[in-house]
């Protein structure tokens, strides 16, 4: 018995012993299944869970303009957010919060008893804010680094860069045609986290670098800028206009040098603004462009060879077309005319004749050529074609009237664009508002863009013969306030009348046209004044004069030199003179320039960054080498014991430069944060007491170019 | 003294060395998947391996008592033992019991000491039964069944109560194998395993075609067959698997390093110092560590079945038998459930997880195979 029960047992525990071996090998083959052959799997997983991603936004890029001036940056601001569920006592809180955020307690209570992990409280607040929100240390309520979008100059160029939104997206202008280079590409920062959501502050981190976005290098000349707004600002309010602009282009490149709208915004703070104000019209809007338009009936009539600068004509103020009686301008009419004085006059029969003459099929080919109709390709959102009548519908009193500029639409680049070819030799190019992509910190260059010709619209005779025809329109015609003293202008005046529910009314646009030097062509503008209100509304009157102070002072800048007397134009008033350019509100350095290319010298008084006053005023002729004086600041200029100081401008400036600034006018500095100037209080050109203080918040700028 | 000479040099010491590793082991698990968790340390990050200490202290001391008496305990003694099983295990179902996730499976004995009564009841079990077993001549008819069944039925029922499923299919296992040892035909036993699953499945079926009720509770029954796919409530029933299964695979061949494990630390993996430890050490010391632990594992069930083929008696040979059954039972479930193979079912893993009635039972179980081999029939060749 006892022998056989252990046979039994010991077979039995044989058996035993093999099923333990295949348990412990299904067990280390499954565990071999697990760790190794689906490890990376698992490791995933687990990661996954216990890791967070925290978006690090990548720092937008900067905006400068063609001599690497700053226009527009980002730097990281704070922003103030809550985690809801770790919020103790929400009423409590919400009660704190809102006296230190300046919010609504509702608002924030509400905010705070959200079932969400997460809730901003409020966006770029005031860095005391910060401060008051960190000493409070209330649980779940947090500050967080967001980027910000900061217009140095305010609202320079506004219409052309745009605005950019909360998140740093760009919505309007170059902002948000160059949105994809500009913005970059986020990284992230992993986090742990538990399983209840809880952050782990020693805990694994991952960093993947965010990429900053690329800068771009406009066309736009910051110191062009400068005239042109200060100059369509004066001529939008001198003349009651609704609204004015001025573009002006290197017509040689089709790079845009400047472009100002007025009424004007701060991209800084677009919202308080109406969105009609932030519209870039002169690019997005068409309009009929009237007597400017002749421009183009004339290139294409000397081109077909159907006149002739010395062609005559006779009008008897009206041409029948018809039976319609096509009216000119002038009651009476111009009677008996060459082709250049027909131009001078800007006579309407005379075109509408031309017109005629060169029949349908010409004259649109011809207008297509020039880029009517189709968009220039300029490098900005929105861009409007312009609206030629069909075929069909020109019947000859359309016809005659498009060649006076009747009947079509155009916005003012696609016209400017078809006098730039004019201009240049008879080569249609693309307009182009940025020059070169660069590297974030705006060292290297990833593109850049070349001039770009579309095609050839004119032969070079053409252009040459028109540009003579158009420089005497100023010299001798209606167009003779666009002359500039020292240089050979060439243009063509507009005084369209605005249709106003399919009839023409009594509100205008009055424009002009026009570049110059006509030997070597280095600016062509278009000026426009939207429905002025005073008793003259010839764009020959109102809209020329500043083109001539534009255009001039541009010039001059440019260090175009003038002619000397007996070339060119003979309208010079005496032997070697100057006209002693405008310099009221330009930078320092710019105005200086301005001065010695002029041939003038200077004497600066007070201290300050712009110009807020010269002697002699702007436009008196002068001998070269008269000295100019220029004020800085009032109590210079009022030359008197003054107890207050004028508070200068110290945005964009080095700590040291602000201090500088400020102890040589006897101010005291108060300074929070670090980098560049921002903010400041008071604002400048408000009045202080010497020994007054100013309080100055700088921000890091990185490594963003600030002059 | 001569005693004593003679009781060390006959010990065991492949079966002692692989579990004294295995607590060792067991030690720094524990103090990895717990030093962290202030909730349950309340700010000592060695309170939960201090507690583990005193309770193998405890079992040491049981162990060693155990190993210099004999084994072959005096027959009023069995029928005691068997009285304080179910007594304790009365206790538990009684208001002095205390319940932890819808098991009350804890007597509170005052103060901060409790005890798993359970856990103290397979060993007691398996004792008395191989008395009965080893007393037992018939072996060879369904009949003879009766006697052992009506042994194992009353604690068994009492332990259902609870409810602990877990320890239940311990009972099963270590009473078929020990019937299975004990010489009854296998016939017979495979039978009753059949019939016993087909029941089962009878059960089940009746339920979803007729609706007829389970003595089973919903969540149980959830728990028990969530392992075959966890993704069905991956943040319910099924996280516990997928959990450490994560655990587990995210620790690859070397491991993520002592104490550099993050599911248990960040609190993915639950449980993490009692059930899932072996998660933890496959985590921090991957598959060469969870492999490791498994030869640890197969050394000391290979000692059990020497001592089972060379006790000098049945009775020897049956205890230790049974003792062997519990081990491969638990290694089995415990790291089955830990690498998805087996459904969770609450049981620790043998002197590794923390659990102070279960590391002294297992003491006082080794105790036992310690003693049975120093008493050991000695084969002359």
């Amino acid at each position: 018995m006892q022998g056989l029960n252990r046979l039994v047992i010991r077979r039995r525990t044989t058996l035993l012993l093999l099923s333990i071996f295949g348990i412990i090998g299904v067990l280390i083959g499954r565990l071999f299944f697990i760790q190794g052959i689906k490890a990376g799997y698992y490791q995933k997983i687990a990661e996954e869970q216990r890791l967070r991603d925290i978006r690090v936004e990548p720092m937008r890029g900067t905006i400068f303009d063609r001599n690497m001036n700053t226009l527009a940056f980002s730097f990281d601001t704070e922003s103030i957010y809550a985690i809801p569920y770790q919020v103790k006592n929400p009423k409590a809180d919400a009660e704190v919060i809102a006296e230190k955020l300046k919010l609504p307690v509702n608002d924030v209570y509400n905010r705070l008893i959200k079932k969400t992990s997460f809730v901003w409280l409020k966006m770029k607040p005031h860095p005391e804010e910060v401060q008051e929100i960190m000493e409070a240390r209330i649980p779940g309520v947090e500050v967080a680094q967001k980027a910000q979008r900061f217009y140095l100059r305010g609202s320079l160029a506004a219409h052309i860069l745009g605005i950019t939104g909360i998140d740093n997206q760009g919505l309007e202008g170059i902002e948000n045609y160059y949105d994809r280079y500009l913005r970059g590409i986020p990284g992230s920062e992993q986090a742990e986290y538990d399983s209840r959501g809880n952050y782990i502050p020693l805990g694994e981190r991952r960093f993947i670098q965010a990429q900053n976005g690329y800068s771009l290098v406009l066309t736009i000349d910051q110191v062009i800028q400068y005239i042109a707004e200060r100059e369509i600002e004066k001529a939008v309010l001198e003349n009651g206009a609704k609204r004015g602009a001025v573009i002006l282009m290197d017509p040689m490149t089709g790079e845009i040098l400047a472009l100002a709208n007025y009424p004007t915004f701060d991209p800084n703070h677009y919202a308080d603004y109406p969105s009609a104000v932030r519209r870039n019209w002169v690019l997005v809007d068409q309009y009929e462009p009237g007597s400017t338009f002749k421009i183009v009936t004339a290139a294409a009539a000397l081109e077909e060879g159907v006149v002739h600068r010395n062609s005559v004509f006779f009008d008897p103020g009206f041409l029948v077309v018809e039976d319609r009686r096509l009216r000119c301008w002038r009651a009476g009419g111009h009677g008996s005319q060459t082709f250049t004085e027909a131009v001078e006059n800007s006579c309407n029969p005379v075109f509408a004749s031309l017109a005629l003459r060169l029949g349908t099929d010409k004259f649109l080919q011809y207008i297509e050529a020039f880029g009517f109709g189709q968009q220039t390709g300029v490098d900005f959102p929105g861009e409007a074609k312009g609206i030629i009548p069909h075929r069909s519908r020109i019947k000859n009193v359309e016809l005659a009237t498009i060649g006076f500029g009747q009947g079509i639409s155009v916005t003012p680049l696609q016209l400017l664009n078809a006098l730039a070819t004019v201009a240049n030799g008879g080569e249609l190019l693309q307009p182009r508002l940025v020059k070169e992509i660069r590297s974030s910190d705006g060292k290297e260059v990833i593109t850049r863009f070349e001039p770009h010709k579309i095609r050839r619209v004119l032969s070079p005779e053409t252009a040459a013969e028109l540009s003579l025809i158009l420089q005497s329109a100023v010299e001798n015609g209606s167009g003779n306030r666009a002359r500039i003293e020292g240089y050979t202008v060439a243009g063509k005046t507009g005084t369209a009348q605005k249709p106003q529910g399919g009839i023409y009314g009594q509100e205008r646009i009055a424009s002009f046209i026009g570049f110059a030097p006509v030997e070597k062509p280095r600016v062509a503008g278009i000026i426009i004044l939207d429905e002025p209100q005073g008793p003259v509304k010839y764009g020959g009157v109102i809209a020329a004069p500043f083109f001539s102070t534009i255009v001039g002072e541009t010039l001059k800048y440019l260090g175009v030199k003038p002619q000397q007397k007996g070339e060119g134009m003979g309208q010079s008033s005496g032997e070697s003179s100057v006209v002693v350019p405008n310099l009221l509100r330009l930078p320092r350095a710019d105005a200086i320039r301005i001065l010695k290319q002029s041939r003038l010298n200077y004497r600066e008084l007070g201290t300050g960054e712009y110009v807020i006053a010269q002697s002699p005023k702007a436009g008196v002729t002068v001998k070269p080498g008269t000295t100019i004086l220029l004020y800085y600041d009032e109590a210079s200029h009022y030359q008197k014991e003054m107890p207050t100081v004028l508070v200068p401008d110290l945005t964009g400036l080095s700590l040291p430069a602000v201090e500088k600034r400020l102890t040589e006018l006897g101010l005291q500095l108060a300074v929070s944060g670090s980098g560049i100037a921002l903010r400041q209080d008071p604002a400048p050109g408000s009045r202080l007491a010497q020994g007054a203080t100013v309080t100055v918040h700088f921000v890091a700028a990185g490594k963003t170019k600030v002059e | 003294m001569v005693l004593e000479r003679k009781l060390f040099k006959n010990i065991d010491y492949y079966l002692l060395g692989s579990v004294i590793l295995l607590v060792l082991i067991g030690l720094v698990m524990i103090y990895s998947a717990t030093r962290n968790n202030t909730v349950l340390t309340g700010g000592d990050p060695f309170l939960m391996v201090k507690k583990q200490l005193a309770a193998i202290a405890i079992g040491l001391v049981g162990m060693f008592l155990i190993m210099i008496s004999d084994y072959r305990l005096p027959d009023l003694m069995y029928q005691i033992l068997y009285g304080l099983n179910l007594l304790f295990l009365l206790l538990v179902l009684s208001p002095l019991g205390m319940g932890v996730k819808g098991a009350k499976s804890w007597l509170n004995l005052g103060g901060p000491f409790s005890l798993q009564p359970s856990e103290f009841a397979k060993l007691l079990v398996i004792l008395t039964l191989a008395k009965l077993l080893a007393e037992k001549e018939e072996m060879e008819t369904f009949w003879d069944l009766c006697s052992p069944f009506l042994h194992v039925i009353p604690p068994l029922i009492l332990i259902l109560l609870q409810p602990d499923l877990g320890t239940v299919l311990v009972f099963f296992f270590f009473f078929f194998i020990m019937l299975y040892i004990a010489g009854y035909n296998s016939r017979i036993l495979v039978g009753i395993i059949l019939a016993g699953i087909l029941a089962l499945v009878l059960l089940f079926a009746a339920h979803y075609y007729l609706g007829t009720p389970l003595p089973f509770k919903e969540y149980q029954i959830r728990r028990m067959t969530i392992f075959l796919n966890p993704d069905k409530d991956p943040t319910g029933s099924g996280w516990n698997v997928k959990q450490a299964i994560i655990a587990v695979g995210s620790g690859r061949f070397f491991g993520k390093g002592l104490f550099q494990g993050t599911q248990g630390r960040l609190g993915f993996l639950p449980e993490n110092h009692t059930d899932f430890i072996f998660a933890v050490l496959c985590e921090e010391w991957g598959f060469v560590g969870g492999f490791l632990l498994l030869c640890l594992f197969f050394i000391l069930l290979w000692r059990c079945l020497v001592i089972i083929q060379q006790s000098k008696d049945r009775y020897g040979t049956l205890v230790a038998t049974g003792i062997m059954a519990m081990f491969t039972f638990h290694i089995l479930e415990n790291i089955g459930m830990n690498i998805g193979i087996m459904p969770i079912t609450g049981i620790p893993l043998p002197f590794v997880s923390y659990g102070g009635s279960s590391i002294i039972t297992n003491l006082l179980a080794i105790g036992f195979l310690e003693n049975i081999w120093i008493r050991r029939q000695k084969i002359l060749f």
